[in-house]
């Protein structure tokens, strides 16, 4: 090449897109959904509601022994990962996957406008709630507190909750066990689940106040609620038919 | 060195948290891309203005920048012994201009801006707490032509950037006001109704029951793309008073379609999340596989009571929507290169990177400083 010669392009044109997997993404093959899921209880229930809305997972995702966390599904562009329930937010939130299934107290603890949370699946029902000692509990009286020491899950919840009704509430976070806080003395009160009460009772706690009414709900990445639009309506319209037929 | 020198040195780099160093060539990206879309608002008769960073907070934090007020660094200024404010948006300080210094000039007023802006604390989705705003005012109609040449303006010079997978969603945050008006909503189901909307949640919505929950989730369910979601809204029979809201939206979304049908248009006529201050149609900018916003805009009206609307890009997430930066096409000369030769290299176009002293292998120095080619006995080669 001559010296004189320019580059063969010029330098301050634009190149064409590195981005070619993205690019045929959007045109070609359609693009990849990954729909997140709480491991442990709520995933058993959830589980009858996929084949019914027409997803059938590779095998070791009912496998109990399997390690693994991402799974293919019988639709190519759609895999399901497998979370804790407090991450299935994050990753919603974030459009790491783009739909998710979590309950509505992970939704309330964190309030992401990011989410948006269009079906109650109703699934996983309990309740958030305040609980402490029996002994406690008798002779207490909630309307003369000013402060109190709370263990829970939730502190956003938690000190929302009281401080409603002009209570400052200390949250110690905990990340399960909370019903162990109160007999070791690291505090009086707690806030966490409860479905059945079995486990606040084996633990010598009563419940005393009702925070909210808990559910599990299909929620969905904002943005791609926007850019993906009849995709994701079209599944949120699954969901919601096979909901409303189960009810 | 020691290690413990090295520990000092490093430390050195921290930074406080979400604020970060722009490295080559990602610096001189950014600056191609916002130079590149403030030529594009200009070739569109919008003027650029530039306000100061710092302003008295009674100033910067009036009316609609109160939402602001508690993303906004403050400091005392020792001279006037006044509060001031560092700008946390620069949509106010440019609303500013236009009804004080720039209130003679002729109606309707295009001004454009581009500038960086710093917040106390990041977002969920954007950690950075400095980032760069590059957007429009358009002061002084009221017209629906407004509202659709600051939507098409926005996706018009997205679109020249590269972007892709581009989609506007539009909506009206006064028509849900309009309609908890009519429908007589008290405080308290007014929240839980708004709430409801604000993540879409059909459940919650149903709960406050009556007559509101039914024509409110008519009213959401009309989201999704245009036109097919403009219909399916103008089908729901809304009370008089949210008419006009209606209207509104429906005539911009003609405009936009009829001057430019490849726009990707979704309505969602609930949105009202960081659209409060907006008194007419608003809209959001997306793109697929983008996470968060790449800008947004509406209508409002300045303190002064003057009607206009504009848009905001965010220049952080305008970067991840377009293709990376174009790989140098730098041009190593060697040690007494001539001046006027690599004078005349530079008018080709070639960015050059001098020798400073004799090389015994050229091509390794190019691959070294990261050049593309190198000039060799006057040829320019291939590194």
């Amino acid at each position: 090449m001559p010296a004189a010669a320019p580059p063969s392009s010029a330098p301050l044109s634009p190149v064409s897109p590195s981005g070619h997997a993205h690019t045929a993404a959007v045109s070609g093959a359609p693009e990849r959904l990954t729909l997140a899921l709480p491991k442990g209880r709520i995933l058993d229930e959830v589980r009858p509601l996929l084949e019914a809305v027409g997803l059938r997972p590779e095998a070791a995702f009912d496998d109990p022994k399997s390690r693994a966390l991402r799974f293919a599904t019988n639709l190519p562009h759609v895999e399901i990962i497998r979370v804790r329930s407090f991450d299935v937010a994050t990753f919603v939130a974030f459009g790491a996957a783009q739909m998710g299934v979590c309950g509505n107290d992970v939704l309330m603890e964190f309030d992401y406008p990011e989410i948006y949370a269009p079906l109650d699946l109703g699934i996983g029902h309990c309740r958030l709630a305040v609980a402490e000692p029996v002994a406690e509990a008798q002779g207490d009286d909630p309307s003369r507190w000013s402060h109190v020491r709370v263990a829970t899950k939730y502190p956003e919840v938690t000190r929302r909750h009281f401080a409603r009704r002009g209570v400052q509430a200390e949250c110690i976070k905990l990340n399960g066990a909370m019903e162990l806080a109160p007999s070791l003395g690291l505090c009086q009160r707690i806030v966490d689940l409860v479905s059945s009460g079995a486990t606040l009772k084996a633990n010598g706690l009563v419940e005393i106040e009702h925070i909210a009414d808990v559910t599990s709900r299909l929620i969905v990445n904002r943005a791609a609620f926007k850019t993906r639009h009849p995709e994701i309506q079209d599944w949120i319209n699954r969901f919601t038919e096979v909901v409303s037929h189960a009810a | 060195m020691t290690d413990s020198a090295d520990e000092a040195i490093a430390a050195k780099a921290l930074l406080p948290a979400g604020l970060r160093d722009l490295l080559p060539p990602a610096a001189q990206h950014e600056a191609r891309i916002v130079e590149q879309l403030m030529a594009d608002f200009g070739r569109h008769g919008y003027d650029r203005v530039k306000p100061p960073l710092i302003e008295f907070e009674e100033g910067l934090l009036a009316g609609p920048g109160a939402k602001l007020a508690h993303q906004t660094f403050r400091l005392m200024d020792p001279v006037s012994q006044r509060m001031m404010g560092l700008r946390a948006d620069m949509t106010l300080q440019v609303a500013r201009i236009a009804q004080t210094r720039l209130a003679n000039a002729p109606r309707p007023l295009r001004l454009s801006y581009a500038g960086q802006v710093l917040r106390v604390k990041g977002s969920q989705l954007r950690h950075e707490r400095q980032f760069g705003q590059v957007g429009v005012e358009l002061v002084g109609s009221l017209r629906a032509e407004a509202d659709a040449e600051i939507v098409l303006l926005a996706m018009e010079a997205l679109t020249n950037l590269g972007a892709e997978g581009l989609t506007v969603d539009l909506t009206v945050p006064t028509l849900v006001p309009a309609l908890f008006r009519s429908l007589n909503l008290d405080d308290a189901t007014q929240r839980a109704a708004r709430e409801a909307l604000d993540h879409r949640d059909a459940a919650g919505l149903a709960a406050i029951g009556g007559a509101a929950a039914e024509l409110l989730g008519r009213v959401m369910a009309c989201c999704g793309n245009a036109p097919a979601a403009v219909e399916a809204l103008a089908a729901v029979e809304l009370p008089a008073e949210a008419e006009p809201e209606r209207q509104r939206l429906a005539t911009v979304v003609d405009l936009i379609v009829s001057a430019a049908p490849h726009v990707q248009i979704t309505i969602d006529p609930v949105e009202q999340r960081g659209f409060e201050y907006q008194t007419g149609v608003s809209f959001t900018v997306f793109a697929r596989g983008v996470r968060g916003e790449i800008g947004r805009g509406g209508r409002y009206r300045t303190l002064a009571g003057e009607p206009a609307t504009g848009f905001t890009l965010f220049t952080d997430t305008v970067i991840e929507s377009v293709p990376g930066p174009a790989p140098a096409r730098r041009l190593l000369l060697p040690h007494g290169t001539p001046a006027t030769q690599a004078q005349r290299l530079r008018e080709k176009g070639w960015d050059t990177v001098a020798a400073l002293e004799p090389l015994a292998d050229d091509a390794a120095e190019a691959k070294r400083l990261g050049c593309s080619h190198l000039l060799r006995d006057g040829w320019t080669v291939e590194v």
